[in-house]
């Protein structure tokens, strides 16, 4: 591989890109303008759309208690509505949007014609009155079914919705006179303050549902508290009581966040998010024009006939991707960043109270956002591209990339939620770790203990990013993917195509599209045994076996018979020599306790199994139930099921092209996460491999489904031999007890390493026999293997 | 100094099940020679071209371009071969002499001697107007000449043209025509592809008359109008072509 030839590529392919003017466009001047265009687009809407006044209708105004006054006295002469009294709102602007109707608004009978608005509000106010009243006696009566109190409700609904009330207040009879009353009563220190009954309180009715009612909702409420405060404290005053009677603790809220802080949460939160569209954005275009777009514009033969490898020129390709990817991300972080410090200081106040000035971010804060990234631009840069390379045309690529563009949409939103945080779990997932990790630090509270994750956070960014980029150098190795002309897709010549011309084994994207079935059946069977039931794990157990025979076996075996001409070729079927057999079971017995003590120790990585699933676990491996049922449920149904899955069918479909190592790691991969729960996926994904190799090398899915068994059952055996043997014994020095159930000591790990280590190194020298590749192979002279994959199969 | 044995490339298409684009294709070229494949349209000679020039790998069969095979050494062969054809067009974005520097350079020539190259192409090629001019403001006729600069940027031994004047007018397609005589007549090894007999009459040494993916006759012009008894050879082609129809005809009944 010759870097000088990447350079080359990558240079040139830059300075194309930058003299298309339409790129230029996108990266550079959009973002420097479209920011300042949005913030002043914001800022013109924003002073366009006033806050509405709301309307509140009182009825019963007179009923109000003198004073302290809720509304403001009409002065004579005053046209319109009034006003609650300033002094009850914490921003006396507030008053100015609540618009008040009143009783006592209607002119004399003969004066000044009165306003139909008013008019129309107070006649609407006093229908619901009526109807509320309505609901109340009906409610209270018994004997009224719940239809009719319902029937009632909902017209009550209607009419308030119809009117054009936001807020109805309805003061009962009485209200003023009583309270002046307890006042009094209060003030002469009367024993009859004890016997005062309740009275009536007025009604403050809103919809919640409407966000316009919800508003004036929430200031008429803070209005009336504050008033009612007014009130109590005339009262007390009357009394000679202390005003601070009614809050003898009022604590006071000492809020330490500086406005640096502030501004900080929201950097942290902004950020991730902002980053992850921006790279992928960024990525988007070039990576259509450096793929599909070389196709279209026939340059594409040109490039291939040039000397550099397949692989140096996705390389320069990737490159150049990956730096336009991380221009845009910074060039729009920067523009947005400027844009928006700018409005809130203009702006000020709003949504964010009183920050009128955001602090920008610190230097440290800016060299973590670089540094992650550029693991994040690699991964989208190397994705983009290998979708793109599938397009024969940019509006095609187009299609390839929107999905993926929705995915990291997706995932954006799911880091945006505070309840996400990084720990070692979501370290390793591929665009939520960098962007989690980027979160936790830029935010206030960053301690340096989670720079601790940036180690696997940083390694497995960048082994993602290079899985990326070998797929992409892949599909620039294939020449159906190159060279694809447009197709006519007609589904019943495809079908038919399927149907009628079989090969012995299944192709590449029949082993793919088996494990996406089986997740598909996984995800519809959660409905039927996702809940459990601890008190009858022969149930459950039931349901389990019957889970894995139509969830998993049954696709793999479905698709067997229809789609390939020997099942017993796909299946692997036939009988293995006599040592493979004896091999898998001595390595099923030698891994067993190695992957026992693996998984226990592993546990303070995954995320915490909630109780109830723990109660289910433990119930279906009780004591109760017979040993020949649960080796049956748990050993034996799994073995064979999952084995002619994934062993079977789907890694026969992945080796189609005669290729080890690809059909062995993606159907272990596949495997693991088949299973539910985290704690199982690892340990899984493992014994996947294993099991895998165990299948290439003795051509036959016997040792496989063997080992399984023995694997699985050697797993329920230990937690019911019991444990008392191991007590006061030689054995003492190779097992434990643990709570019921055997575990491992030293010794025993040592022992069974090393005979694990010997059998899977003779395994692994043992001469590969595919079993799938019939005669093919001797025919061809030229000894590369690359040679088959060219025949094209989808 | 090309050396083809039994190449045979096949592709699965949904409507007409497995093709053999090429079917057991074996010829020799000889440095100094102009090589023709003559066929119609969908005979294989893209293919077989494309094989030699390791953009596409043989399904079996091999071949040997210039001492190095095309399937284990590709890159090898690459360096040798110059290749032009219909389909290898040129950056719009570049002028023509970035286009050829870039090239040059990826092939690894000295800056100098780079620079040297370029000046003696220019003026064999008359190329010097079109010096800094983008590749979207050329006419074909100027595209052309870029691709030939190209082709020959790095002096390969051998020499891959598929139908390189399609779609040209008849003063640039002497031009071409022109330029591949002169490359033959500086002992390069030349393995040319067309349609047009005229251009064959012209150029072509030996030439083979290929059909639905076999050679069905391989020889000088003299050679085959003596065997066949034909002096005109359009209706040599056609001859050819019915025959071998009609014993498919014949076989498949």
């Amino acid at each position: 591989m010759s870097w000088r030839r990447i350079k080359l590529i990558f240079q040139r392919e830059i300075r194309d890109q930058m003299r298309d003017r339409r790129t230029l466009f996108m990266i550079v001047i959009l973002p420097l303008l479209l920011y300042p265009a949005m913030g002043v687009g914001v800022a013109k809407m924003m002073s366009l759309f006033q806050d509405q006044p709301r309307t509140v209708v009182v009825l019963g105004e007179g009923e109000l208690p003198e004073h302290p006054k809720l509304i403001q006295p009409a002065k004579a002469g005053e046209k319109g509505p009034r006003r609650f009294v300033e002094g009850w709102f914490g921003l006396f602007s507030e008053a100015d949007k609540l618009d008040v109707y009143t009783e006592s608004m209607l002119p004399r009978a003969g004066d000044v014609k009165a306003d139909p608005k008013l008019k129309q509000l107070l006649a609407d106010a006093k229908r619901i009155r009526q109807k509320y009243e309505q609901r109340e006696k009906l409610a209270s009566t018994p004997g009224r079914t719940k239809a009719e109190i319902e029937l009632v409700k909902r017209q009550l609904g209607v009419l308030f919705s119809t009117s054009q009330i936001q807020v109805l207040i309805i003061v009962p009879d009485g209200f003023g006179g009583n309270i002046a009353e307890v006042n009094r009563l209060l003030r002469e220190k009367s024993r009859d303050t004890e016997v005062v009954p309740d009275y009536g309180r007025p009604i403050i009715m809103h919809n919640k549902a409407d966000k316009k009612s919800q508003i004036a909702y929430r200031r008429v409420s803070r209005a009336v508290s504050a008033w009612e405060q007014g009130i109590l404290s005339e009262r007390l005053s009357a009394a000679h009581l202390p005003a601070t009677m009614t809050t003898p603790v009022n604590a006071e809220a000492v809020d330490l966040a500086q406005v640096e802080d502030i501004s900080q949460s929201l950097w942290s939160l902004l950020f991730p998010a902002l980053l992850i569209i921006m790279s992928v954005t960024g990525a988007f275009y070039p990576a259509i024009d450096l793929a599909a777009g070389e196709k279209e514009r026939g340059t594409m033969e040109t490039l291939l006939i040039c000397p550099a490898s397949r692989t140096e020129i996705v390389i320069g390709k990737f490159l150049t991707v990956m730096t336009f990817s991380i221009s845009t991300a910074i060039l729009n972080l920067l523009s947005m960043g400027l844009t928006g410090n700018f409005m809130m200081s203009t702006l000020g106040g709003g949504i964010f109270g009183q920050i009128n000035n955001l602090a920008p971010p610190s230097l440290s804060a800016l060299l973590w956002v670089i540094v992650l990234l550029i693991p994040l631009a690699a991964l989208f840069s190397a994705l983009c591209l290998s979708l793109a390379t599938f397009a024969k045309s940019s509006k095609e690529g187009q299609y390839y990339l929107t999905p993926l563009l929705m995915v990291t949409l997706g995932l954006t939103v799911i880091c945006l939620s505070p309840i996400v945080e990084i720990d070692w779990f979501t370290s390793f997932m591929p665009v939520v770790g960098p962007a989690l990790l980027l979160k936790e630090l830029l935010s206030p509270q960053g301690n340096a203990a989670t720079l601790v994750y940036a180690i696997p956070v940083l390694a497995t960014s960048v082994i993602y990013s290079m899985l990326a980029l070998w797929w992409a150098i892949e599909l620039f190795s294939r020449e159906d993917v190159l060279f694809r002309e447009s197709e006519r897709f007609e589904l019943g010549l495809w079908l038919r195509h399927l149907l009628r011309e079989k090969e012995a084994t299944p192709s590449f994207t029949e082993g793919v599209v088996c494990i996406v079935l089986i997740f598909f059946l996984q995800f519809g069977s959660l409905k039927f045994h996702g809940g459990l039931d601890p008190t009858a794990p022969l149930q459950a157990l039931k349901l389990q076996m019957t889970y894995l025979v139509v969830a998993i076996a049954c696709p793999a075996l479905f698709m067997a018979v229809m789609l390939t001409k020997s099942v017993r070729q796909t299946l692997r079927l036939r009988w293995p020599s006599g040592t493979m057999i004896g091999l898998a079971l001595l390595l099923a017995v030698a891994l067993h306790p190695l992957s026992l003590e693996l998984q226990a120790n592993l546990e303070w990585f995954f995320p915490q199994l909630p109780p109830s699933v723990t109660k289910q676990l433990a119930a279906l491996t009780s004591d109760e139930l017979p040993l020949w049922f649960m080796l049956l449920a748990l050993a034996v149904t799994p073995a064979v099921c999952e084995e002619v899955a994934f062993r079977g069918f789907i890694m026969s479909g992945l080796g189609h092209s005669h290729r080890k190592w690809l059909p062995i790691m993606l159907s272990a991969l596949a495997f693991g996460l088949i299973h539910t729960l985290p704690q199982q996926m690892f340990n899984a994904t493992l014994v996947g491999v294993v099991l895998g190799l165990i299948v290439y090398h003795s051509r036959s899915l016997v040792p496989a489904i063997l080992f399984h068994l023995i694997y699985n059952s050697l797993g329920i055996l230990r937690g019911r031999i019991g444990t008392t043997w191991i007590e006061d014994s030689p054995a003492e020095w190779f097992f434990a007890a643990d709570g019921g159930a055997i575990r491992y000591e030293w010794p025993t790990l040592l022992i069974a390493a090393v005979v694990a280590v010997a059998l899977l190194r003779w395994l692994l020298a043992q001469p590969v026999g595919d079993s799938t590749s019939a005669s093919a192979n001797a025919k061809l002279p030229i000894e590369s293997d690359v040679n088959v994959k060219t025949s094209v199969r989808v | 100094m090309i050396h083809a044995q039994d190449l045979t490339k096949s592709f699965a298409d949904l409507q007409r099940g497995s093709v053999n684009a090429l079917d057991h294709v074996s010829f020799d070229v000889q440095p100094g020679e102009i090589y023709g494949l003559l066929g119609p349209n969908g005979a294989g000679k893209t293919t077989c071209l494309r094989i030699i020039s390791t953009v596409l790998r043989p399904t079996s069969g091999s071949a040997v371009v210039a001492g190095y095979d095309v399937a284990t050494q590709p890159e090898e062969v690459r360096a040798r071969i110059g290749f032009m054809s219909g389909n290898t067009g040129i950056y719009d974005r570049m002028t023509a002499r970035e286009m050829v520097e870039y090239f040059g350079r990826l092939y690894g020539l000295e800056e100098d001697a780079l620079q040297q190259r370029i000046e003696e192409i220019f003026e064999t090629l008359q190329m010097h107007e079109i010096s800094d001019r983008l590749g979207s403001k050329m006419s074909t006729g100027m595209k052309q000449k870029v691709s030939i600069a190209r082709t020959i940027i790095h002096d390969p031994p051998v020499l891959v043209f598929d139908e390189p004047t399609t779609g040209l007018d008849v003063l640039v397609a002497r031009a071409v025509v022109k330029a591949i005589e002169s490359l033959r007549d500086q002992g390069k090894c030349i393995i040319f592809s067309t349609h047009i007999m005229r251009e064959v009459e012209k150029l072509c040494d030996r030439i083979a008359i290929i059909h639905k993916g076999k050679i069905l006759a391989t020889g000088t012009i003299d050679e085959l109008e003596s065997e066949y008894d034909e002096p005109d050879m359009e209706e040599l082609f056609f001859e050819l072509i019915s025959r071998n129809d009609a014993q498919v005809a014949a076989e498949l009944a």
